[in-house]
């Protein structure tokens, strides 16, 4: 079954557009700098309100002027998350419970995140959330890994422990009429979860080969690479994932003290949407967790410097065997709750995040025929996380590209979004942000991502208002204060006997090892 | 307990006393979809979900790599020719029109179809529909643009394919595991292929397979019924059909015994990839195969997950499917080896562990784990309205109707332990596979390189 399946396996080639401008980001975190967490989708069930469901406009007579000649419709402001379905609470304790009802299909979705990830590692010990997530994974309460595994497979459902930068998340799915196994499913993995050493031991060589394998996608080596030239001894620095030297110092004493201090209720929330009532999830949520005991919550990780890097760098990272120079350059970014994150995200659309009409795409895809994909993006964190241009091309092209890269860069601070650029950027960003909001899942995730960063939860309904009322001057002022391509860090990833002459006259040029 | 679609049945009964609000029950929303053949052929879909402010538009050209004669690889370049411009519109005007609507526009290419979509907020819906009637009846192909874009198409396929070795595995897989039929090509197309592609080639490519009379056009989502019909039917309506639809007449022949190849690159964690001959799209065997795949690799729980991944650590991921194509089927297996290991030996165990399928029954507890994981991602598939019009407009191109989910629960709940055991012995056998390992380069000093490579 599952064509769908293959995709993975290129099966399916996109021809182009959003998915090619996202393709290339050698960030897997990176996102958009938009209101959503996750480029998403979903939407309310059983009786929407008025505003949820606008009546279809009648389709248009023939007539002499085309469709598309007729400008697009104002951007729509309203409020957008049924507040009928949604709800709120915190518990005694401190643990933080939203919940999003919807009912068109006999599913859930569960999940439990805390608002600190691998930003809030120490340096040395690179790795610990993600090595925690994959650890909580095997086994939990009376579970052992096999156990825990057999019987959320034998619901159907699905779980799993995932570590981003600010966050550790917990995230159990299946069918709704298993909500009370998989909810105590959930509440084993956050409260109860083993930390085998045994299965620690597992854990860390998975790790060090996944480490080792990761080399194998350009991309990802790129990404690598780029961190650390922007961000050299401070936690960006590293993967998220770690380093060799750093994982292999990691056990379970380490994780288990790691998971004490970060699982702590007023450091989580509690996070539920589909087919359920919100007050059986408020009776299941205090049953579970009303118990938890109440600590201190831990700090976040210190700050990367305002500028980094402070010049210039360029890497090339030597792999012979591609045909294809992966191009990533960038510096320092914005914090997630910076105050004019709206601003910079159309000015990123207009730049090189807004699909296919983006002056990235325009010039390096369509006028150069250079690459398949070209985008940029700025990584919202809790601290500032790298901004970034990257885009991938045929060795021999790699300088060029670069160089119409740099331009782009140093045109957008000369030539900012002209008022059609900027209201085209509105239009395309509210338009996609409501897209984005079709299954529930992803508003609950959109709401999550507010309610982590201490943002208001009506970020959602304000969003598409905030966006319609970025000026152009804003947007400039945005280009001049964000965008900076004399000190972009510079990596490229291919021959280096071909890539480091091609580059030479722009610096010194470091080459290192995959 | 052992009946899915009475699990599912239950489920929706539970959730009608729990929520009384709730939707009163899970009705298959494609039941309702209005079929309609317009004189010159073209098919139409609409399925109304007004439930979200949402519409996806799709049109499925009934076209992929299989029907490609003189160039490989262009009707996936054709697919990118289609943002180029036509009578009325320059290039990439068409996506920026969408674009500027907060449209989610895009297409895809298979081995079967190309697909044309633009999800979009119900006010985008007409104007859509005339976009897409533009450049399906109006598309012009200039040398200029075909030299641009087949610039970009290289570039995606050393993207996807040449510096990649899950690419590099499944191209030489394919290339393997057909030697006849048309899939043994990529789709995206040999590079010499792609590099000669003439623009009399695409507009007799467009000229034979773009006919409103190998067209499927599906709306689903919120939209009014009549006044979309209706605008369709003006737009798309005013085509001309091809006389024809030519096919290539290759049948793959039999296989009768093991094929083998060997690719070397630049990689740290071998992978392993191996496929049997298997059934067509809609074969009765079908959904026993699917169960076999879900035994043996969907969930943690899954037999080589956990061999081969949890207790050997031999391998970093595994994965199976039985890949349903229109004239042939493939089983296949993939296994990203851990570095340093060896392919060979995480190959004897993924082997082991498919024969082990057609030796032994399969445990009751077992089989109805994979076929609850099954239903769960039947239902999951209901989502969103992209996936909705996906559907009702894959069926109708593979099965010509729409089948209902209740025949699809009931054909997983229907397979047995021997069921598996059979379709096990009869395809997973090893005179039917076919087995790829991309492997690191062998240093110049070492042993001659072997000559198998089937890939590139």
């Amino acid at each position: 079954m599952r064509r769908a399946a293959l995709a993975g396996l290129l099966l399916l080639t996109c021809a182009a557009l959003a998915c090619a401008a996202r393709e290339p980001g050698p960030a897997a975190d990176a996102i958009a700098a938009d209101e959503p967490a996750q480029p998403v989708a979903g939407l309310p069930a059983s009786d929407p309100p008025a505003l949820l469901s606008p009546s279809p406009v009648p389709s248009v007579p023939p007539s002499a002027i085309p469709s598309w000649e007729r400008p697009p419709p104002p951007i729509e402001t309203g409020p957008i998350v049924d507040a009928e379905r949604l709800h709120v609470a915190t518990l005694e304790n401190g643990l933080r419970v939203i919940v999003l009802a919807d009912h068109r299909l006999p599913q859930v979705e569960l999940g439990l995140a805390v608002r600190r990830g691998a930003a809030s590692e120490p340096v040395a010990q690179a790795g610990l959330a993600g090595f925690l997530a994959d650890l909580m994974e095997r086994g939990a309460g009376d579970r052992d890994a096999l156990a825990l595994a057999e019987t959320v497979d034998g619901l159907g459902a699905s779980f799993g422990v995932a570590a981003g930068w600010d966050s550790i998340e917990v995230g159990v799915s299946g069918l709704s009429r298993d909500l009370v196994p998989l909810f105590g499913v959930l509440a084993d993995l956050v409260r109860r979860p083993r930390l085998d050493p045994a299965e620690a031991e597992k854990v860390r060589a998975e790790t060090l080969a996944a480490l080792e394998r990761a080399k194998d996608r350009p991309q990802t080596l790129a990404s690598w690479h780029f961190s650390r030239a922007v961000y050299d001894g401070h936690r960006y620095g590293l993967p998220s994932e770690g380093t060799p030297e750093t994982v292999a110092g990691l056990d379970a004493a380490v994780a288990r003290a790691f998971h004490e201090r970060m699982f702590v209720p007023g450091n989580a929330i509690l996070y539920a949407s589909g087919d359920l009532a919100a007050a059986d999830l408020q009776a299941l949520a205090r049953e579970a967790f009303g118990s938890w005991p109440a600590a201190p919550v831990p700090e976040p990780g210190p700050p990367p410097p305002a500028q980094a890097p402070a010049a210039r760098r360029i890497v090339v990272v030597d792999r012979p065997d591609l045909g294809q120079a992966q191009i990533v350059v960038g510096h320092e970014g914005i914090e997630r709750t910076y105050e004019e994150r709206v601003a910079v995200s159309l000015l990123n659309n207009v730049l090189g995040g807004g699909g296919f009409s983006s002056r990235l795409m325009q010039v390096i895809r369509e006028r150069e025929g250079l690459a398949y994909g070209v985008g940029s993006s700025f990584r919202l964190s809790r601290a500032a996380g790298p901004f970034l241009v990257s885009t991938a091309t045929r060795v021999a092209e790699a300088r060029r590209a670069l160089d119409l890269l740099l331009a782009e860069l140093a045109g957008i601070r000369e030539r900012p979004p002209t008022a059609d650029e900027l209201a085209h950027a509105q239009t395309y960003a509210a338009g996609r942000f409501a897209l984005g909001l079709e299954t529930s899942r992803a508003m609950l995730g959109s709401l999550v991502d507010l309610d982590a960063y201490g943002l208001p939860l009506d970020g959602l309904d304000t969003y598409r208002a905030r966006v319609a009322a970025v000026t152009p001057a804003d947007v400039a002022r945005e280009a001049l204060a964000r965008i900076h391509p004399e000190r972009a860090a510079i990596v490229v990833v291919g021959p280096a006997s071909e890539l480091e002459p091609a580059l030479a006259d722009l610096g010194p040029v470091e080459v290192v090892k995959p | 307990m052992r009946d899915p679609a009475r699990r599912l049945l239950l489920v929706l009964l539970l959730v009608c006393l729990a929520a009384p609000a709730a939707r009163a029950e899970l009705e298959d929303p494609a039941l309702g979809t209005h079929v309609e053949v317009l004189d010159n052929g073209l098919t139409i879909l609409a399925l109304r979900d007004p439930t979200t402010p949402v519409v996806s538009f799709q049109v499925w050209v009934k076209a992929g790599s299989r029907d490609e004669t003189r160039f490989t690889g262009i009707a996936h370049l054709f697919e990118h020719m289609m943002f180029k411009g036509s009578k009325n519109l320059g290039p990439e005007e068409h996506a920026r029109y969408v674009e500027e609507r907060g449209g989610n526009i895009n297409a895809w290419t298979s081995n079967d179809e190309t697909v044309y979509f633009e999800n979009v907020t119900p006010d985008a819906l007409p104007l859509v529909i005339d976009l897409e009637a533009e450049r399906f009846a109006n598309l012009v192909v200039t040398q200029e643009m075909l030299d641009a874009e087949r610039e970009v198409v290289l570039e995606e396929r050393r993207m996807r394919t040449e510096d990649s070795p899950q690419g590099r595995a499944f191209e030489a897989l394919l290339a393997t595991a057909f030697i006849a039929h048309p899939y043994r090509w990529p789709v995206i197309g040999w590079r010499s292929d792609v590099e000669q592609v003439t623009v009399e080639a695409c507009q007799e490519f467009f000229d034979t397979y773009y006919a409103p009379n190998n067209l499927i056009v599906s709306v689903a989502g919120d939209f009014e019924l009549e006044p979309t019909l209706a605008h369709v039917r003006r737009t798309f309506g005013a085509m001309a059909p091809a006389a024809t639809i030519p096919r290539n007449p290759t049948v793959e022949p039999e296989q009768r015994g093991e094929r083998r190849a060997l690719v070397h690159f630049d990689v740290r964690a071998p992978v392993l990839a191996a496929t049997w001959q298997a059934p067509p799209s809609g074969h009765p065997d079908g959904p026993a195969l699917d169960v076999a795949s879900g035994i043996l690799s969907d969930g943690r729980s899954s037999r080589l997950y956990r061999r081969l991944v949890y207790q050997e650590q031999v391998a970093l991921s595994t994965s199976t499917a039985w890949w349903e194509l229109k004239d042939a089927g493939l089983f296949y297996a993939f296994a990203s080896v851990r570095p340093g290991g060896s392919a060979a030996a995480v190959e004897a165990m993924v082997f082991e562990e498919v024969e082990r399928l057609a030796r032994e029954p399969v445990r009751a507890e077992e089989l109805e784990k994979a076929q609850r994981k099954l239903e769960v991602h039947l239902v999951s598939g209901l989502e969103t309205v992209h996936e909705l019009g996906s559907r009702i407009a894959n069926d109708w191109a593979y099965f010509g109707r729409i089948r209902p989910l209740a025949e699809r629960l009931a054909a997983i709940e229907a397979v047995t332990a021997d069921d598996v055991q059979r379709v096990a012995r009869t395809y997973l056998v090893p005179a039917r596979r076919s087995v790829v390992h991309v492997v690191p380069t062998p240093s110049p000093e070492g042993e001659a390189v072997p000559v198998e490579e089937a890939g590139s």
